[in-house]
């Protein structure tokens, strides 16, 4: 910033200064940390689930059970954020027109569902 | 700013956003029907099906590989989130070398870790 | 009919006589349901308060000068109409995650250098000599980058974005987006020379895709996708030099 200096020194800035409760501050910044924090639960679990693996067992079946209750909800609105955002992010093009976003979302999800019921029907089937 | 002066992107990021990516599709797309069926359905006695418990289909390879993908990749997506987390709450330690060694070195752990406990917990017989 | 009236309250900074900015209330009519926070400033300046600072221009959502913080939320005040929040009052700051010069203005110095540094131009490897005649551009070429094109500078996205608040080296929402504007032009061939900025640690890598820059820019820009695709791109082109040229 140019300044006189002659005359006129350089008037003080006020340095800003971000708020430690800045993600409190506006519901897409809560949400978004809500979004970043899912990795926590679900590091937890599938450490859990190591653990069971290494056991050859369900160690505490009901303690997993309340756990994966709560992680559930947070694995949800991991996928639903991921997906549709990975969506927009994703441009390609056919025959040199560009696919819509909204085709690329649904792809996404159609994955998403695809892999459910493959895995779903797969620990069904080779169920003891 | 300082001058740059190498013309490639910054590599290490570029990697980790990478492994970010990979780790965030098979999370999103896997773990929700793993949670359900295998740890409230299943424990809750509501469905059978396949378990930790189950030696014969751990022993099988193609199973240690699937664990393997399940288990480990998304740990890098989470050591990504979780780093820049913290640094969201204004820790901006969390930006150095030493907090990205802690955050991947992490993951990495993981990864060995799981590889291990696949090969030795019903071991694959030739 | 009783004159409406709304109270307006503005940050007021001197920096030779205040330690910190603080606001100061303005009581104003509400004369005419089409006036917007920018005429209220124009009030108080014009028949109440001659001090108060604030940069404006067009008036009409183009020139991207008049962008402050409106009940928190980052707006250009051409564009912010009072009766949205009437009779509530409303309070008018200058935009987050700058210094502050006086009362609403703000330090842009950090935004013009960022931008300066992706080279906002095209940029010819080998200019095509005049008698060859124009760079040819169909619609679909244009359609690749205009979206992009849009920004008009009003660093409203920088105010939105907690990881620029958090960290002043990085590089931004608007500066990748334009820098991704040129990168998509057909007649451009300057990707390399941008790399270094764009696809520096403090350059996109920082981001962490909170979106809010992208709800609150004026233009539907969408930085937060482009900068998403930028990183998308930059790891396609490490990965498959020789192919992928998106």
């Amino acid at each position: 910033m140019s300044a006189d200096a002659e005359t006129h020194p350089a008037p003080r800035l006020y340095r800003w200064r971000m708020p430690a409760n800045w993600w409190t501050r506006n519901r897409h910044y809560f949400l978004y940390v809500l979004r970043e924090f899912t990795s926590l639960p679900l590091a937890i679990w599938l450490l859990w689930l190591l653990y069971d693996i290494s056991e050859t067992r369900l160690v505490q079946p009901t303690a997993f059970a309340v756990f994966s209750i709560v992680c559930l909800p947070f694995a949800l609105y991991h996928s639903w954020t991921f997906l549709s955002l990975a969506g927009s992010i994703i441009h390609i093009k056919v025959l040199d027109r560009p696919v819509s976003p909204r085709l690329i979302v649904a792809s996404q999800f159609a994955l998403w569902i695809g892999g459910t019921l493959v895995i779903g029907l797969l620990l069904l089937w080779l169920a003891p | 700013m300082s001058e740059k002066v190498s013309s490639r992107p910054a590599l290490a990021h570029l990697f980790w956003w990478f492994m970010f990516a990979q780790g965030g599709v098979i999370a999103a797309v896997l773990l929700p029907i793993h949670i359900l069926f295998q740890g409230i359905l299943e424990p809750l006695g509501f469905i059978n099906v396949a378990t930790p418990a189950d030696v014969s289909l751990l022993a099988n390879p193609i199973v240690k590989l699937y664990l393997l993908v399940l288990i480990a990749v998304p740990f890098f997506h989470f050591a990504h989130r979780l780093r820049y987390l913290i640094v969201d709450f204004g820790v901006h330690a969390a930006k150095g070398v030493p907090a990205q060694v802690v955050f991947y070195g992490g993951a990495l752990a993981v990864t060995l870790l799981t590889i291990y406990l696949l090969l030795t917990t019903a071991p694959i017989t030739f | 009919m009783p004159d409406k009236r709304i109270t307006i309250r503005a940050t007021r900074y001197d920096p030779d006589k205040d330690q910190a900015p603080r606001l100061q209330s303005y009581d104003i009519p509400f004369y005419d349901e089409s006036m917007v926070v920018l005429d209220a400033l124009n009030y108080i300046k014009s028949n109440l308060d001659g001090s108060l600072s604030y940069r404006w221009s067009c008036r009409m959502g183009i020139c991207g000068s008049c962008g402050m913080m409106v009940n928190g939320t980052p707006k250009l005040t051409c564009n912010a109409f009072l009766r949205d929040y009437w009779p509530r009052s409303i309070t008018v700051q200058p935009l987050n995650n700058f210094p502050v010069i006086r009362d609403l203005v703000i330090d842009i110095e950090d935004f013009m250098h960022k931008l300066k540094s992706v080279k906002p131009w095209i940029i010819r490897k080998q200019e095509i000599p005049l008698g060859a005649g124009e760079h040819y551009q169909t619609n679909e070429m244009i359609d690749d980058f205009r979206q992009f094109s849009e920004c008009i500078n009003c660093m409203l996205c920088y105010a939105a974005c907690p990881v620029y608040g958090l960290n002043n080296e990085f590089l931004g929402p608007a500066a990748t987006a334009l820098a991704r504007r040129y990168n998509l032009d057909s007649r451009d061939q300057g990707l390399k020379e941008r790399q270094p900025i764009v696809g520096d640690a403090e350059g996109i890598w920082e981001c962490s895709f909170v979106g809010e820059c992208s709800v609150v820019c004026p233009k539907g820009v969408d930085p937060a996708k482009a900068i998403q695709q930028t990183k998308l791109d930059t790891t396609m082109r490490f990965v498959l030099p020789y192919g992928n040229r998106d």
